[in-house]
């Protein structure tokens, strides 16, 4: 934590809401990108950003610094996922948001058999994520999209190295046995 | 599956997530050439990563938070800002007294302090008032003894018919 996040922490601790905002600048792309990846949903996603900040604000006086700042906000962020996955109704794979879908980079790739591969696949990736237990899911999206290493998800879940690797290599395995047509060998 | 795959597959996770120590990559490294099935595991966990992160990094790049700033504004004006307690609870520090570990030798103190409290309280609650004489008369037909209650509440009267004997209090 470097000087100036400590000193918005601080200000943040006593009340103040533009301290707040600062921290929101610097990382609601980072929360967004945990929500998302663990709801799939833009709407969610961004629900989960607000409710994120917002018991930020309601908790920091809770931060004491002993662990970094931002794996304490990512702690919160992923908890607030996983806690919105279990509120939302299961919807068909086909009935999801265009949103959410793979954004195609050219024209030719937008035909709409190609549009619906995408979605299918993204439909299906969303299921897969779904069937690992919440401490799987919290750390294979912390490892695969925000690249944190393995101490740092220890950090960020209250668990230990050895169990992050075990969690790790048995959630890849799970989703590479479901996804067995998508991923090298299924091919 | 080669017989050194046994060795090296149990590194292969940590190889693709570079937390391999040097000597473990050199080990991964010199195996993968000569190994198409670890080469193949290691390519699933690439497209797996590729499956899980695409859709996020797009969907954070075009993403533009509508008003989303606005709306936690509101969320914590609609909340209220952390009331007396919470800044009173956050200012004292409270918490290392909450952990499990202090909190029962805490609660073991507390519960025998209350056994030892409790006989003595009940000794001072339940001890009847000393009384004190405050007046005896002596006569050839009565002997009258007075107490007044250390609590000034009441007054105890004894008669005697005779220097030693009791007749009734009143």
């Amino acid at each position: 934590m470097n000087e100036n996040e400590a000193e918005l922490i601080f200000r943040c601790q006593k009340g103040d809401q533009d301290a707040l905002k600062e921290i929101f600048n610097q990382y609601h792309k980072k929360v967004y990108r945990i929500a998302y990846g663990v709801v799939r949903q833009r709407e969610e996603a961004l629900d989960i950003v607000q409710e994120v900040f917002i018991k930020l604000f309601r908790s920091i006086h809770q931060f004491r610094g002993k662990s970094k700042f931002y794996t304490y906000l990512y702690r919160m962020t992923m908890n607030t996922s996983i806690d919105h996955t279990r509120k939302m109704k299961k919807v068909s794979a086909l009935s999801m948001d265009e949103d959410a879908g793979f954004q195609l980079s050219d024209d030719a790739e937008r035909r709409p058999d190609r549009i619906l591969d995408h979605k299918e696949l993204e439909a299906r990736v969303q299921w897969a994520m779904d069937q690992l237990s919440p401490d799987q899911k919290a750390a294979l999206i912390f490892r695969e999209v925000e690249g944190l290493s393995y101490q740092e998800i220890a950090e960020a879940t209250g668990s230990s190295i050895g169990t992050v690797m075990s969690r790790l290599h048995y959630g890849r395995k799970k989703v590479q046995e479901l996804l067995k047509d998508y991923v090298e060998g299924g091919r | 599956m080669k017989r050194e795959c046994f060795s090296v597959s149990g590194l292969l996770n940590k190889y693709f997530d570079q937390e391999v120590t040097p000597e473990e990559r050199s080990l991964v490294e010199d195996h993968l050439p000569d190994c198409p099935v670890c080469r193949s595991a290691l390519q699933s966990m690439e497209d797996l990563r590729i499956l899980i992160k695409s859709p996020v990094e797009e969907a954070v790049e075009k993403e533009t938070f509508p008003w989303v700033w606005e709306k936690i504004e509101r969320g914590i004006q609609r909340e209220g800002r952390p009331g007396l307690w919470e800044s009173l609870m956050s200012r004292l520090d409270v918490t290392p007294f909450l952990k499990k570990k202090i909190m029962i030798p805490v609660a073991a103190v507390a519960v025998a302090l209350i056994l030892m409290m409790v006989p003595i309280l009940y000794e001072k609650i339940t001890s009847y008032p000393i009384p004190s004489v405050v007046e005896y008369v002596e006569s050839e037909t009565y002997n009258v003894m007075i107490y007044q209650l250390e609590n000034q509440k009441g007054t105890v009267i004894w008669l005697f018919n005779g220097p030693e004997e009791e007749v009734s209090p009143s």
